[in-house]
């Protein structure tokens, strides 16, 4: 692209190169190093992140290799204090029924397989319990409020990853590029690349949706916290910060570190 | 709420100081709001053409069809301030809430399509009215989208938009305008109470065209962003449902008035050719100067319009996508929203500027929206019905049963004329 183009040549006049114009090549230069990390990154991560819109409608096998359902929901436990929420239970479609199966039955891995890990896995009738978030009903498209309940972002994709033998929600994906994604082919679905992530740390609260019936929620701005707000981050969406491929690789690493060092967190 | 929200205690005494009259008066203008803006703006470039045409083509014979779209307009355009005022969402936002999320995709590009051939009617309006004035829409079209686009993304757009709306005022000289062509006043009334239709194909594309240039996906997707952020609540809704319901009504008494000024001026002639025979229908209030009356009005209504369409689009789209959308931030900000407006901008106006008869463009681009208007308004039903999304305040089981008439015949009509035309094709 002409980084190594001559400013001169013998028998010319020597052209005037302004500041500025190196200054703008260090930015370009500065910024495809930036991408070409990223894209490694990404790459990288394909092989520890699971993405809820690849898993979404994906066939979960038993023991034997055969067709159980599919999958429609992953549910995760909000529990104070812990940073990540660790995933209880998936939601299956078999037949013309959804049911629950807890977590110990399943198995997961990147980029869609679920499997379940017994061939006598307990399935139950689907029923929330408190502090139970189901990712696609709850948070996939929905609105995450801001402390200040004025501005808003909508999550296009949740990341999930394996720690210690457990699934945990690690972040929210809030970039358009993850939302292409979800509108392209299939097979884009499973190229997971990092753009806007929202780490589950610096998600305050959940108040889930409202079912049937119930009273409407109101106005943004009243409803942090409240019933049928769902997500609510613990400061302004601006100040929040949202990492790229290379910082959730990195908050990844320091993740599976503080694990494997005992670290309850 | 700022500051700058609250009244003063200087401007309060000064209303306590006003004759009663008056202070009725300004108490009934301060709850006209986004309802009454956003019926009133279906009264754009395409909609007068559209009216007029209806009065050249088929004299009175649409006004019934007139009454019945506006019972469909107040009850659609209800159901979007009520799901504005209880969930505090846009319609965009949602969709993508409530809807998968390739379908919820599929509606905004409808709404995008829609927009875009009503930012051409829009465009198209700039340049007949300039016409009128001796201007050529070659230079009248470009400035226009330059002007448009600076004072939007460069300026202050909302004291440009008082303007536009005080320009687009004009119009309101058709019900005298009305008057003053003495019509037959038992005719009129016969056809806005009996319907007196003919089984043409002219009169079903002109009837579609009527929907569509009156039920406006654009007007829809405005209106709930606006109770949005006027903050309208549950509690104080009351007061918006009066605003929208009565900005239905007035808005479609306009468009009565410039199908009876019409027809009972140029009535019968067949369908309207030019801008200049539009405007025929002023004569009886301004003579000699109806010609440039109807220029003036007809750019100030199509100045405004070619700014709220693309920005509709804009917001819907950003809101879909849960990118920044807001006039008060700067380009770089939220690239997506003015990304969206300015590529619609530019469509509509070039395609305005190509040959061709621009009444024609205009009603054709109005026929367009009448066969995307019935799948939008679809998703504003399945929404209003959802007790999941408003809770008790979603459709009752007897709003329900006419609501979901009213689309369905707007549906209807609207593939009759989209197989007439594909069996046209073959």
């Amino acid at each position: 692209m002409g980084f190594n183009k001559p400013t001169w040549t013998p028998g010319r006049e020597r052209t005037t190169v302004s500041p500025a114009h190196f200054r703008r090549l260090a930015e370009v230069r500065a910024r495809r190093q930036r991408h070409a990390r990223d894209r490694l990154a990404g790459r990288q991560l394909e092989g520890s992140l699971l993405s809820l819109a690849a898993l979404l409608g994906t066939g979960v096998k038993d023991a034997n290799g055969d067709t159980v359902g599919k999958l429609r929901d992953v549910v995760v436990r909000w529990t104070a204090g812990a940073p990540y929420p660790r995933m209880t239970a998936i939601v299956v479609r078999a037949g013309k029924h959804d049911v629950a199966i807890g977590s110990r039955w399943i198995e997961m891995a990147p980029p869609a397989t679920v499997r379940l890990g017994s061939s006598q896995a307990y399935a139950r009738a689907v029923k929330r319990h408190p502090g139970d978030v189901a990712l696609a009903h709850d948070v996939l498209d929905h609105q995450v409020v801001d402390a200040d309940g004025t501005q808003m972002v909508r999550p296009a994709d949740v990341y999930l990853t394996e720690l210690n033998g457990r699934i945990e929600a690690l972040g929210i994906e809030v970039g358009v590029g993850a939302l292409l994604r979800r509108l392209g082919p299939g097979f884009l679905r499973h190229r997971i690349r990092p753009q806007q992530v929202i780490d589950w740390r610096d998600i305050a609260s959940f108040a889930p949706a409202r079912t049937e019936g119930e009273q409407p929620r109101g106005r943004r701005s009243d409803m942090a916290g409240q019933p049928g707000a769902g997500l609510a981050l613990g400061g302004p969406a601006g100040d929040v910060k949202r990492l790229d491929s290379s910082e959730v690789r990195a908050a990844l690493r320091a993740q599976k570190n503080r694990g494997s060092d005992g670290d309850p967190r | 709420m700022s500051a700058v929200d609250t009244p003063s205690r200087r401007n309060v005494g000064r209303v306590a100081r006003l004759p009663r009259w008056l202070k009725g008066v300004l108490g009934l203008l301060a709850i006209l709001g986004p309802g009454l803006i956003s019926a009133n703006a279906g009264n754009d470039a395409g909609g007068i053409l559209t009216y007029a045409s209806a009065g050249s083509q088929f004299g009175y014979r649409t006004l019934f069809l007139l009454v019945l779209i506006t019972v469909a307009l107040v009850i659609v355009q209800e159901m979007c301030s009520r799901l504005g005022a209880y969930t505090g969402e846009g319609l965009g936002a949602l969709i993508r809430e409530q809807f998968p999320l390739r379908s919820g995709a599929a509606a905004m590009a409808l709404l995008f399509v829609a927009n875009a051939g009503l930012t051409v009617s829009e465009f198209a309006g700039v340049g007949a009215s300039m016409e009128l004035f001796g201007v050529s829409r070659y230079i009248a079209v470009p400035l226009a989208l330059v002007g448009i686009w600076s004072v939007t993304v460069l300026g202050n757009y909302s004291r440009v938009q008082r303007v536009f709306l005080v320009m687009g005022l004009v119009f309101l000289a058709y019900p005298v305008a009305a008057v003053l062509a003495h019509p037959h006043w038992g005719t009129v009334v016969s056809n806005l109470v009996w319907p007196h239709f003919l089984h043409t194909d002219a009169f079903l594309l002109l009837a579609v065209a009527l929907i569509g240039t009156t039920i406006t996906p654009y007007m829809q997707f405005y209106l709930t962003s606006a109770v949005v952020d006027k903050g309208v609540t549950p509690k104080t809704y009351k007061a918006e449902r009066i605003d929208t319901i009565n900005g239905a009504i007035l808005g479609d008494m306009v468009s009565v008035f410039i199908i009876i000024a019409t027809a009972a001026a140029i009535g019968g002639t067949g369908p309207l050719n030019s801008v200049s025979q539009a405007a025929a229908a002023l004569k009886p209030v301004a003579g000699a100067a109806a010609s440039q009356l109807f220029a003036f009005g007809l750019l100030g209504a199509s100045l405004l319009a070619a700014t709220v369409v693309p920005l509709s689009s804009a917001y819907a789209l950003a809101e879909t996508a849960g990118a920044e959308r807001s006039l008060a931030r700067k380009l770089r900000e939220a690239p997506l929203f003015y990304g969206v407006f300015t590529v619609q901008l530019v469509i509509g106006a070039v395609i305005a500027l190509l040959p061709g008869n621009l009444v024609e463009l205009v009603i054709n681009a109005q026929v367009l929206n009448g066969f995307i208007t019935p799948i939008l308004l679809t998703y504003i039903l399945i929404l209003a019905n959802r007790r999941s999304v408003l809770g008790a305040a979603a459709n009752g089981p007897v709003f329900r049963i006419v609501a979901t008439i009213c689309v369905a015949v707007v549906g209807v009509l609207s593939s009759l004329v989209l197989v007439q035309t594909v069996a046209g094709w073959l």
